[in-house]
């Protein structure tokens, strides 16, 4: 088969609806970036760039398409090598005491930390499909940890929580649907949850209660329930000495999403900022360019990480609930091809991305309306930075090409 | 097709999808209770709690001179500006400014649009504004809605030395500059910029960074007070200047011109440095910072002295005699019987049909090549000349730092001109120019053409036998602790070659021309020190001609190297000469 009759035939397998929500996606951040530029007089440079980067994230969104399900395969975990030395760069060659996110090759500044995001859920996905896991022994579930802490690591260094989280997040779930049993699902969260309850007395007392029951009303050995209780004892113990570890400015996000009254450093300051810009924007918004919030300038990353408050201030209720719709059809059909497929490797991959866009939707959505931290976390297709729009845009072509329903000989 | 088994319990998929919807619900209902539930109370929130980030500016470096005395600093000033989103139904804000500040409300509008940085951000429209009017306008503050008060530093002139074409002076920042400086760049309408000389040329060190407090307004624009849960962003200082300029000395030179129409430069040759430029007229730099009635810039630039011109380093002139070194040098390395030949001098030179005057019309009799440079003999040059190439002589002039920029740190410097076969050719014809034109070059008339900077150069590398150091303002530049940022040490080139014999023998020469009883600078002698020197005569087709004088000086105390040029002062004996010897006469008399 040649080059053009393969192309001709994968073209007609290529489903549409996943392509128009990214491109309705990515147009509506442009059209927010494109606000900002008007507003603040301050030409259009920005709106080119993210244009020129929409344009290279499509053509990377063929390209993952295109690509031979077998190469993909194949090319797994040395791609996952690459991007953990990647990742290493901005570590061995950091100057100064911040270890920089970024390498730059001449006036562009790569995130290799976006890219492991594929690179990762590659890895997982081949990992699970390779072995039919049962996930049933500690020693089963020691590699995928061990792939996903490598990079989680390295971004932690640098240090960026947020990506960390993401990486974590995929694990969780990736291990999820491949099916561990609902049991250990529950005893390889407990810990988190044990740390989080920790910041209070009464829910960590509500939590070690549902703890012992679980642990009591089933078939483990007497052993395995005692070490489990005093590992998660001993974990809530330990939480206010990782706290004291955290970055004083990861608290204060932490904290001003806790008490936003709680904020002398004015991480909550964005965040009220933030709440003023939808609240005022009201049902329908103020119109194109109209948004009084935005021209104050109050949101540093106000075309990153704060893009949808241009949305909400200048376009309203209506057009936030038209973005959610979007990104929710878009995850909520990547769910039901994962449960669809019929390979373990597709599956996964599916879900994984599905896991990635819903931390990133979630937690960016969320951070914005100070229902969870700020953690500089951007929102997939609509943020300005071409590491992430290039990386959504691969991630969406994979999943197109995961989702062919295959022959057997796939 | 396969019609196998799902990988994963249904429960699963459920679960997740279930997951998916409680997410994406939870993010619904938080928008619906923010943006429909409470939309009135943050839309009056939005309009009632602006908060205005008030640029605190950078004070802009200082100047010093090398002995650290203040030249330039800074002052307070008024600044008044306008909020446009403020004023714009509130005409009578406007119209009140307008009749306090005597300038019409469409004026106002327009420096509004000029300076304008975005509907909310106050625009500049009145700068150096008189603490009265201040005072004035703060007493009617309710009826001034929109109008804000802030205080800025101006550029102070302290010392009273004219340096005005090197110092340069800022001014309001335009359009065209600030699209062309990056968009991070700290620069913002309305604020002030290098414009001409070292302010200019020394600009980004000069300027500092702005810092940021933030203050609330109410929705009439009123300020509230400070934003408490936001640190101010303090300013970064600008970085001083510590120049190589010798006050003394360059208050010695101004004192010498007086009134006269030139310019002087004084630089050490074995440093580069600049220890006196003067540029005669100067102008009012208090006058040309900020904002110029176009009534003052009017008259500045219809002045017939032209005072915006920088003589030193912009103006182009003959150069005379004092580029006969540079033949007699060629001479001695080239013609074996340089020292011996000679010529007879009757006061005229014919070259085919046409006959060329030497200055003394009488003649000077029989000169060699030592005498004809004390006495400056033009006779002798035309007939050594014939044994010289147009390319060879213009050669040695470039290497000597003539027809190219000597590259100081102010900008705006001319080229001047080295005629050479190409320039001829270009300029006459081919072959339509004669030996006649070369006459001319070799004493520095008609073509050549050279700046006073290039001429106090080319005395400094007579001074140092043909090593150059790069002339140079700045010595040092300072952070506001006291960092020494960057240290200017001028590299040197050992551009022109000759044997010993010839610098001591043109250095013999130039010693003779000051000290001789037959010299033509005798005025410039100093008791108990050298002076090397020549003096030239710049051709005027306008009018009186332009005088010369160039030299250095070998004392170690002294190591001093010039050029003057008196625009329409007649021969560079006659009154070049004496002012060298005054202002060093001066320098004897130095307080330790």
């Amino acid at each position: 088969m040649n080059i053009r009759s393969y192309i001709i035939l994968r073209l007609k397998e290529l489903e549409w609806s996943t392509l128009t929500f990214v491109l309705l996606l990515s147009a509506s951040g442009l059209l927010a970036i494109y606000s900002i530029e008007v507003q603040h007089e301050s030409g259009s440079e920005y709106f080119f760039r993210q244009s020129i980067w929409t344009i290279v994230g499509l053509g990377l969104f063929f390209a993952a398409f295109f690509m031979p399900r077998k190469l993909i395969h194949n090319l797994t975990y040395p791609a996952y090598g690459v991007g953990i030395l990647l990742l290493l760069i901005p570590i061995l060659t950091k100057s100064g005491n911040e270890v920089s996110r970024w390498i730059v090759i001449g006036s562009i500044g790569i995130q290799p930390s976006e890219f492991m995001k594929i690179f990762l859920l590659l890895a997982l996905a081949k990992y699970f499909a390779d072995h039919k896991r049962k996930l049933s022994t500690v020693k089963e579930l020691m590699t995928p940890v061990a792939m996903a802490l490598g990079p989680t690591i390295l971004v932690l260094i640098q240090p960026d929580l947020g990506t960390a989280l993401v990486y974590f997040g995929l694990l969780i779930v990736i291990i999820f649907w491949a099916g561990i049993k609902p049991l250990y699902f529950f005893l390889l969260l407990a810990p988190i949850v044990s740390m989080l309850a920790a910041f209070q007395t009464l829910s960590f007392f509500l939590w070690m209660t549902v703890l012992i029951v679980v642990l009591y009303f089933n078939e483990l050995p007497f052993w395995t329930k005692i070490l489990n209780f005093f590992i998660n004892v001993g974990l809530g113990g330990i939480t206010n000495l990782l706290w004291a570890l955290l970055k004083p400015y990861q608290q204060q996000r932490i904290l001003s999403m806790l008490d936003s009254d709680s904020d002398p450093l004015g991480a909550g300051y964005q965040v009220s900022q933030s709440l003023t810009a939808f609240g005022s924007g009201g049902p329908f918004g103020k119109g194109l360019g109209e948004g009084t919030q935005t021209h104050l300038k109050f949101l540093p990353e106000q075309h990153t990480d704060f893009i949808m408050t241009v949305i909400g201030e200048e376009f309203g209720f209506v057009g936030v609930m038209v973005i959610i719709a979007l990104f929710y059809l878009l995850i909520g059909k990547l769910i039901t091809q994962a449960y669809n497929s019929k390979f373990r490797f597709d599956s996964v991959i599916l879900i994984g991305i599905a896991s990635i866009y819903t931390f990133h939707v979630f937690v960016n959505l969320g951070m914005i309306v100070g229902i969870m931290p700020v953690t500089g976390i951007p929102l997939p297709f609509i943020s300005y930075g071409g590491s992430f729009m290039v990386t959504s845009m691969i991630l969406a072509g994979l999943s197109v090409n995961m989702s062919l329903v295959r022959r057997a000989v796939g | 097709m396969l019609q196998g088994r799902n990988i994963v319990e249904g429960w699963r998929s459920l679960l997740v999808h279930g997951l998916l919807a409680l997410l994406f619900t939870l993010l619904v209902g938080r928008y619906y209770y923010l943006m429909i539930v409470f939309h009135e109370k943050y839309a009056e929130k939005a309009t009632a709690n602006h908060i205005r980030a008030v640029p605190v500016l950078a004070s802009r470096g200082v100047i010093y001179d090398r002995d650290r005395n203040l030249i330039v600093d800074n002052a307070p000033s008024y600044t008044i500006s306008v909020i446009p989103i403020e004023v714009k139904d509130k005409f009578e804000s406007l119209e009140r400014l307008s009749s306090v500040m005597g300038v019409s409300v469409e004026e106002i509008n327009r420096r509004i649009a000029k300076n304008r940085r975005g509907s909310f951000a106050p625009a500049k429209v009145f700068s150096r504004v008189p603490f009265e009017k201040i005072s004035h306008l703060q007493e009617h503050r309710l009826e001034l809605i929109g109008v804000a008060y802030s205080i800025e530093p101006i550029r102070n002139y302290v010392s009273d030395l004219d340096l005005s074409h090197a110092l340069g002076y800022t001014r309001e920042i335009n359009r065209d500059d600030l699209n062309r400086f990056s968009k991070d760049s700290d620069y913002q309408p309305g604020d002030q910029v290098g414009w001409k000389g070292l302010e200019k040329y020394y600009e980004s060190e000069l300027h500092g960074r702005r810092g940021f407090r933030y203050i609330e307004v109410n929705a009439l624009g009123q300020e509230i007070g400070e934003v408490q849960d936001r640190a101010p962003i303090n300013p970064i200082p600008g970085h001083d200047l510590i120049l190589s300029i010798d006050s003394y000395l360059q208050a010695a030179v101004e004192k010498a011109l007086a009134d006269s129409s030139g310019s002087v430069v004084i630089l050490n040759h074995k440093t580069g440095e600049i220890l006196a430029y003067a540029s005669r007229p100067g102008y009012d730099l208090d006058m040309l910072s900020g904002r110029i009635s176009s009534k003052d810039w009017e008259s500045l630039m219809q002045d017939p002295r032209k005072p915006l011109y920088d003589r030193g380093i912009q103006g182009l002139y003959p150069a005379g005699s004092t580029i006969k070194p540079l033949a007699a040098l060629y001479s001695l390395e080239n013609h074996s019987n340089a020292r011996e030949r000679t010529y007879v001098c009757r006061g005229s030179y014919r070259l085919g049909n046409r006959s060329f005057g030497c200055w003394k019309k009488t003649g000077h009799g029989k000169m060699n090549l030592h005498d004809a440079i004390q006495q400056s003999c033009n006779v002798y040059f035309w007939n050594l000349v014939q044994d010289i190439g147009l390319e060879d002589w213009a050669h040695i002039a470039r290497e000597f730092g003539f027809g190219q920029r000597a590259n100081i740190d102010i900008p705006g410097e001319n080229k001047g001109l080295v005629p050479d076969t190409k320039y001829m050719n270009r300029k006459y014809g081919a072959g339509k120019w004669t030996r006649g034109n070369l006459l001319n070059i070799v004493v520095g008339q008609g073509d050549v053409l050279v700046t006073p900077i290039q001429l106090a150069q080319f005395a400094g590398m007579l001074a140092q036998r043909g090593t150059q150091f790069q002339p140079h303002f700045v010595n040092k530049i300072v952070s506001k602790n006291g960092v020494v940022i960057e240290e200017m040490i001028s590299p040197s080139h050992d551009r022109v070659s000759a044997s010993k014999d010839s610098w001591d023998f043109i250095h013999q020469a130039m010693w003779d021309v000051v000290n001789s009883k037959n010299g033509t600078a005798k005025a410039a002698r100093q008791k108990d020190w050298d002076i090397y020197g020549k003096t030239g005569t710049a051709q005027n087709p306008h009018g009186e001609d332009h005088a010369w004088f160039i030299g250095f000086s070998l004392d170690e105390r002294y190591p001093y190297s010039w050029a003057v040029l008196l625009e329409n002062g007649g021969g560079g004996g006659g009154i070049a000469a004496p002012l060298i010897g005054k202002v060093f006469r001066t320098i004897a008399k130095r307080p330790s």
